[in-house]
C-alpha cells in the first residue's frame, strides 16, 4: 500500500489535484484506490462525480448520542465499524471515503481511538490511498496511524503562499507524522515563475517537484457543472499531473 | 445400577479368571515355570499388572503371583434374592478380567507360532498386531498427549453388515481417534469384516487389528496404561494416578458391536475402571451416572449411525478441527479485509437485503454435530454481482452450556468468518453482512463453508462449553422472513436482560486508562451499573475491548473481598487503582461523591456537586455554558474536578449514570438531585420520571429546579423548599 496525502492552504487547489491523482491511477488501470476526504468542507466526491453517503464525523456524533443503546447489542467497535464500512462509496475506479466535520465539545478518545484503528485496517485492502488533507495537519496527526509516502503540500505561485507552506511543513514535523517524501507542487502557475517565489522556496527549505499551469479547461468544466474527473487526457493540467505521478515513481 | 448388569460382569470375569488359571496351568506344565514372558519390545513388563499392582512380571512363574491377585479381587456372583450396592465388586470384576486377560494374552507370546504378528501394520496372511511396541508407543503414545489424537474407541464384536463396520470406522477417523480392534463375537470381528472391505489397517491408519479373542481388548487398556507411565509421569502401581490419568487425558471408550456376552460385559467393566464408558447398538442394562466415569457408564442400545456421536458425547470429547476445512486460507490476518465492489462475486444481507445471525441452545439429542445446511440458492447458482439475503442459524448443545452464553458465542460469528480470505463480514444479528470475493469464489469457497468455519472454530474456542453444532444457511428471503421474527424476539430478550445487569452479579470491572495522556493519575473503573464518564464506554465495551486488545487500555479487575458494600469500595479494586493512578489514589469508592470519590480526566458527559445548604446536588451537562448554582459555570467546574484528583463532592460522570440504581447510592441516590440545567432534565425526563416513580415521589420531576427558577444556591433551596424536595429530609450529606 502506498499513501499519498495532499495538503495545503484553503484555495489552492488540492482537491483538484486530488482527484486528478486517483484519476490518473483510474486510467492506468489501477484501480485499487482509497480515496480519503481528510477536509471538514468535503467536496471531493463533487469534483469525483460522486454521490456522498455518510461522513465519519457523522457517524461518530451518531454513535455518541446513542450513548448506552446500540442497535443489535453490537458493541462500539462493531458499530463503528459497519457504519463505515458501509459509508464507503464505491465505484468501479475508486473508493470513498469522507471525515466530515471535526468534533464538537465532549471527550472523543475513545471514538477518535477506535477510528484510528478501523481506518487504518480500512486502508490495508488498498493499493494506494489518496487523502485530500485539511490545512491544518490534524488529520494526518490524529487519525491516521500509518506513514505517509508521499506529501504533496500546494501552492499557488505567490511569496504569501509559499510561507503557508513552509509552515504546514514544519508543523508537520512537529507532529511526529511518518512521512517518507515531502515536496511542494506549485498550482495554478502561467508561464515562468517569479524569482522571488523561487527564493521563498529556499528559504522555506521546500522541495519542488513540478509546476501545474492554469488550465483554462477546469473552469470549463465548472461551468458546465461537470466533475474536474471528466477532464481530457490532453488538457495541460493532467499532462503535469501525469509528470508528477513519474516524477513520483508511479508507474504504469 | 442393575443387579443384572453387575451379575453378568462378575460372572464373565469369574470365567475369565478360570480359564486364565487353567491355561497357565497348563503352560506351565507344557515349557517350565522359569519360561520367558514378555510382550515383545516394550519396556513396562506387563503393562497392567505394572502399571496398577506395581509387579514386574517376566516368567510364567510370575504370572501366578498376577493370577492370586486377580482371585482376591474377584467379587462372588450376585445371589439370586440378595441386592448389595454392585458398583465397588463391578469394578474388582473388571480389573480382575485386565488381569486374566493380561495372563492368557502373555501365554499367547510363548507359543509358536506366535500368534500375532509384532509390526506396526497387517499383512496379507497375518491380520491381528497384540501388543504395541515400545517404538509405536512413542510415536502414537504422544498423539494422546499433545492432543492429534484425543483418545481411541475399543470395537468389540462385529457390526450387522460390512457397510457400517466401514462408516464406523471412518466416522471415528474423521474425529482422530483411534480404532482399536478386538474380540470376534461368534468368529466375526470389525476388523475381519473391514479386512473384507479392503480397509487398510495398522498405526499409520490408525486402525489396529489387536486379536480376536476377548482377551486380546486388554491391549488397549494395556496400552492406555502405558501411556500413563510414560508420558503422564505415573509411578508403576501408582494405580489411582495411571486410572485417573486416563480418565483426565485419554478420551476412550469401549464400543460393544453386536451381542455383549458375559465376558465382554466384564471387559467393559475393567475399561469403567479407566473412566473409560461402553456404548452398545444392542439392548443391554445401562449405567447411568455414578462417580467413575465423566457421565454415563453403559449406554445402550444405539442406533449405528448415531453411536459414534453418542460415544464421544458419553465420554465428554471434546472435538478439535485443527484445520478449518475450507478451500481459502484461514487465520486472523484476513480479519480487516474489505471485499472491493469491484472483487465481489455475491454480497449477503447488508443495506439491501435481509438477514440475521442466531445461534441457539438445544438439547444433545436436538443437534447432529457438523451436519450444515444450505437452505436455497449455493454460490455457484447466484450471478456474478448478485445481492441475497443470508441467515446463519446455529443449533449448539452442550452439557455445560447455559442459555446465557447464547449471545457471546453468537457474536463470534463475525470474528470467526471474517478469518476466511477472501470474505468480508461486518455487523450481527438483524444487521449482518457479508462479501465473497471472485477469487475465494473461484477457490471454491461455498456458502455451506460458513457452517464449516463456524464447526470447527466454536468447537476449537468453546469446546469446554459445546460440545455439538449445527448450521443452517438460509440464502432465500421466503425462509428467513419467517425466521427473523423469532430471532428478534430473543434478541430483545438478551437484551433486556443485560440491561438488568447488576454489579453484584459480576465478578470483574473493567478498567479505562484511555484518558491517561490527558490525566496520567486517572483511572475510570467501569461496572455494569456504571459506565465510563465520558460516557462513550459500557462494562460490556470494555470487556470487548479487552478481548481484542488484552494488553490495551481496559483492563479487567477482580473486585476482591467487598470493603464497604454501600459505598462500593474492593479490596482489589483499590489495589488496582492505587497501582494505576501512580500511588496517587488509595481508596476509591464507585458508589459516593463524598468519600473517596472517583476521580475524572476531564471528558465526563456531565457534573455533579454538592449544593451544602440544600442538603442535594446539581448535575449540569457540557453543553450548557451558562452560570450553575454552584457560582461556577461547567468549564470552570471542570478545571476543579478534571485531571484525575479525587474531589470531594464533585463527581464526573456519564448521562446514563444518573439513571443507575448504583448512582451516588452511598448517599441515597438520584433523589438528591436538586438542580439540573433545563436541557440536560429534558433528555432525561423518562429516566427522572421512573426514578421518581421508584422512589414513591410522582412529582419528582417537578421538585428538580433548572436556570429559569433558580441560577443561586438560595434560589434552588427557595424551590425546592416550595416544593416538598425529598433532600431535605433526607441525611445530612456531610
Amino acid at each position: 500500500m502506498k499513501t499519498i496525502a495532499i495538503s495545503g492552504k484553503g484555495g489552492t487547489g488540492k482537491t483538484t489535484i486530488t482527484a486528478l491523482i486517483i484519476r490518473w491511477f483510474s486510467d492506468h488501470g489501477k484501480n485499487s484506490v482509497l480515496a480519503v476526504d481528510a477536509d471538514s468542507n468535503v467536496n471531493l466526491n463533487d469534483v469525483l462525480g460522486v454521490e456522498l453517503k455518510d461522513t465519519i464525523g457523522a457517524i461518530r456524533e451518531e454513535m455518541k448520542s446513542l450513548a448506552g443503546e446500540l442497535p443489535g447489542g453490537m458493541t462500539k467497535q462493531q458499530f463503528l465499524e459497519y457504519k463505515i464500512q458501509s459509508s464507503l462509496v464505491e465505484t468501479p475506479k475508486f473508493d470513498l471515503i469522507a471525515m466530515g466535520r471535526p468534533e464538537g465539545p465532549g471527550c472523543y478518545c475513545y471514538a477518535n481511538n477506535l477510528l484510528r484503528e478501523i481506518l487504518s485496517a480500512i486502508n490495508t485492502n488498498y493499493h494506494h490511498v489518496v487523502i485530500d488533507n485539511e490545512a491544518g495537519m490534524e488529520h494526518l496527526s490524529r487519525r491516521t496511524a500509518q506513514k505517509i509516502d508521499c506529501l504533496l503540500i500546494i501552492s499557488d505561485p505567490s511569496t504569501r503562499g509559499i510561507r503557508a507552506a513552509g509552515k504546514i511543513s514544519r508543523l508537520l514535523s512537529e507532529l511526529d507524522t511518518r512521512v517518507q517524501e515531502r515536496y511542494l507542487i506549485l498550482n495554478r502557475v502561467r508561464k515562468t515563475v517569479p524569482q522571488s517565489v523561487k527564493k521563498a522556496i529556499e528559504d522555506e527549505k521546500l522541495k519542488l517537484l513540478c509546476s501545474i499551469p492554469e488550465d483554462d479547461r477546469l473552469l470549463g468544466l465548472d461551468q458546465k457543472g461537470k466533475p474536474v474527473w471528466d477532464i481530457l487526457a490532453d488538457s495541460p493540467v493532467y499532462q503535469s499531473v501525469d509528470r508528477m505521478m513519474k516524477l513520483m515513481n508511479f508507474k504504469r | 445400577m442393575s443387579k443384572l448388569i453387575a451379575t453378568r460382569a462378575i460372572r464373565g470375569a469369574h470365567k475369565l479368571v478360570a480359564r486364565a488359571e487353567k491355561e497357565l496351568k497348563r503352560a506351565i506344565e507344557e515349557k517350565g515355570p522359569q519360561t520367558k514372558v514378555e510382550f515383545p519390545n516394550t519396556g513396562y513388563y506387563l503393562p497392567i499388572s505394572h502399571g496398577i499392582i506395581g509387579i514386574n512380571i517376566e516368567t510364567l512363574e510370575g504370572l501366578q503371583e498376577l493370577l492370586e491377585e486377580a482371585k482376591k479381587l474377584l467379587p462372588p456372583v450376585p445371589e439370586k434374592k440378595l441386592w448389595v450396592p454392585y458398583l465397588g465388586h463391578t469394578l474388582d470384576a473388571g480389573m480382575a478380567t485386565l488381569f486374566a486377560d493380561e495372563i492368557i494374552e502373555a501365554i499367547k507370546y510363548t507359543q509358536e507360532p506366535l500368534p500375532y504378528l509384532p509390526e506396526p501394520n497387517p499383512s496379507d496372511n497375518q491380520l491381528w498386531l497384540g501388543a504395541a511396541n515400545d517404538i509405536i508407543l512413542r510415536e502414537r503414545g504422544i498423539e494422546f498427549v499433545d492432543g492429534t489424537a484425543p483418545g481411541f474407541a475399543a470395537c468389540v464384536g462385529y457390526c450387522p453388515t460390512n457397510e457400517i463396520a466401514v462408516k464406523i470406522a471412518r466416522e471415528l477417523q474423521e474425529k482422530n481417534l483411534y480404532v482399536f480392534m478386538s474380540a470376534a463375537t461368534e468368529g466375526k470381528s470389525m476388523a475381519q469384516q473391514l479386512q473384507e472391505e479392503g480397509i487398510q489397517m495398522g498405526w499409520e491408519t490408525r486402525l489396529v487389528p489387536f486379536g480376536d479373542d476377548v482377551t486380546a481388548t486388554v491391549h488397549s487398556l494395556g496400552f492406555a496404561t502405558r501411556v500413563a507411565l510414560s508420558f503422564g509421569g505415573a509411578k508403576p502401581g501408582d494405580f489411582q494416578r495411571v486410572l485417573r490419568y486416563n480418565k483426565n487425558r485419554v478420551f476412550a471408550f469401549v464400543l460393544a458391536l453386536g451381542p455383549v456376552d458375559d465376558e465382554k460385559h466384564a471387559q467393559a467393566a475393567g475399561a469403567i475402571n479407566y473412566g473409560f464408558p461402553a456404548i452398545a447398538d444392542t439392548n443391554i442394562d445401562q449405567i447411568l451416572p455414578t462417580g467413575i466415569c465423566t457421565y454415563e457408564h453403559v449406554v445402550s442400545p444405539v442406533a449405528h449411525d448415531r453411536i459414534v456421536s453418542k460415544a464421544i458425547e458419553v465420554r465428554g470429547l471434546k472435538i478439535t478441527i485443527a484445520k478449518v476445512p475450507i478451500p481459502v486460507a484461514f487465520g486472523p490476518a484476513f480479519q480487516g479485509e474489505r471485499v472491493r465492489k469491484d472483487d465481489m462475486h455475491v454480497e449477503l444481507a447488508g443495506q439491501t437485503q435481509p438477514g440475521f445471525e442466531y445461534l441457539t441452545l438445544k438439547e444433545l439429542d436436538e443437534v447432529e454435530d457438523g451436519k450444515i445446511e444450505v437452505i436455497g440458492p449455493e454460490i455457484d447458482e447466484v450471478t456474478e454481482g448478485s445481492k441475497i439475503p443470508l441467515a446463519i442459524w446455529v443449533d449448539v448443545a452442550g452439557r455445560e452450556m447455559q442459555a446465557d452464553f447464547e449471545p457471546i458465542l453468537e457474536r463470534q460469528i463475525h470474528d470467526f468468518i471474517n478469518c476466511a480470505n477472501g470474505v468480508f463480514h461486518m455487523g450481527q444479528r438483524d444487521i449482518n453482512w457479508v462479501r465473497i470475493s471472485k477469487e475465494a469464489k473461484h477457490k471454491g469457497f461455498k456458502f455451506e463453508h460458513f457452517g464449516s468455519i463456524l464447526h470447527a472454530r466454536l468447537h476449537g474456542e468453546y469446546g469446554k462449553i459445546v460440545d455439538k453444532i449445527q448450521v443452517k444457511i438460509y440464502t432465500r428471503e421466503k425462509e428467513i422472513l419467517e425466521l427473523i421474527e423469532t430471532a428478534r424476539r430473543v434478541y430483545q430478550e438478551r437484551d433486556e436482560r443485560l440491561a438488568g445487569m447488576t454489579d453484584e452479579e459480576v465478578e470483574t470491572f473493567y478498567s479505562c486508562t484511555l484518558c491517561q495522556s490527558f490525566a496520567p493519575n486517572h483511572v475510570c473503573i467501569i461496572t455494569p451499573e456504571r459506565s465510563g464518564l465520558c460516557g462513550a464506554y459500557n462494562w460490556l465495551d470494555g470487556k470487548a475491548a479487552h478481548r481484542i486488545n488484552p494488553t490495551g487500555p481496559n483492563q479487567p479487575v477482580n473486585k476482591g473481598k467487598v470493603i464497604d458494600a454501600v459505598k462500593g469500595q474492593w479490596k482489589e479494586i483499590n489495589e488496582f487503582v492505587y497501582n494505576y493512578s501512580h500511588k496517587s489514589m488509595e481508596i476509591f469508592n464507585a458508589y459516593s461523591i463524598i468519600e473517596h470519590p472517583m476521580t475524572s480526566c476531564g471528558c465526563f458527559e456531565c457534573l455533579s456537586c454538592v449544593l451544602p445548604s440544600t442538603n442535594g446536588i446539581m448535575t449540569v451537562y457540557r453543553e450548557h455554558t451558562g452560570m450553575t448554582p454552584s457560582g461556577m459555570k461547567f468549564s470552570t467546574l471542570a478545571g476543579t474536578v478534571g485531571g484525575g484528583v479525587q474531589t470531594p463532592g464533585f463527581i464526573g460522570h456519564s448521562k446514563h449514570y444518573i439513571g443507575s440504581k448504583k448512582f451516588i447510592s452511598a448517599e441515597g441516590g438520584a433523589k438528591r438531585i436538586v438542580w439540573m440545567n433545563k436541557a440536560l432534565k429534558e433528555e432525561m425526563e423518562p429516566m427522572i420520571r421512573e426514578i421518581g416513580k421508584q422512589e414513591g415521589i410522582e412529582a419528582f420531576f417537578d421538585m428538580i429546579a433548572d436556570e429559569t427558577v433558580a441560577v443561586t444556591e438560595e434560589e434552588v433551596l427557595e424551590f425546592i423548599t416550595k416544593k416538598s424536595h425529598p433532600a431535605l429530609s433526607m441525611p445530612p450529606l456531610f
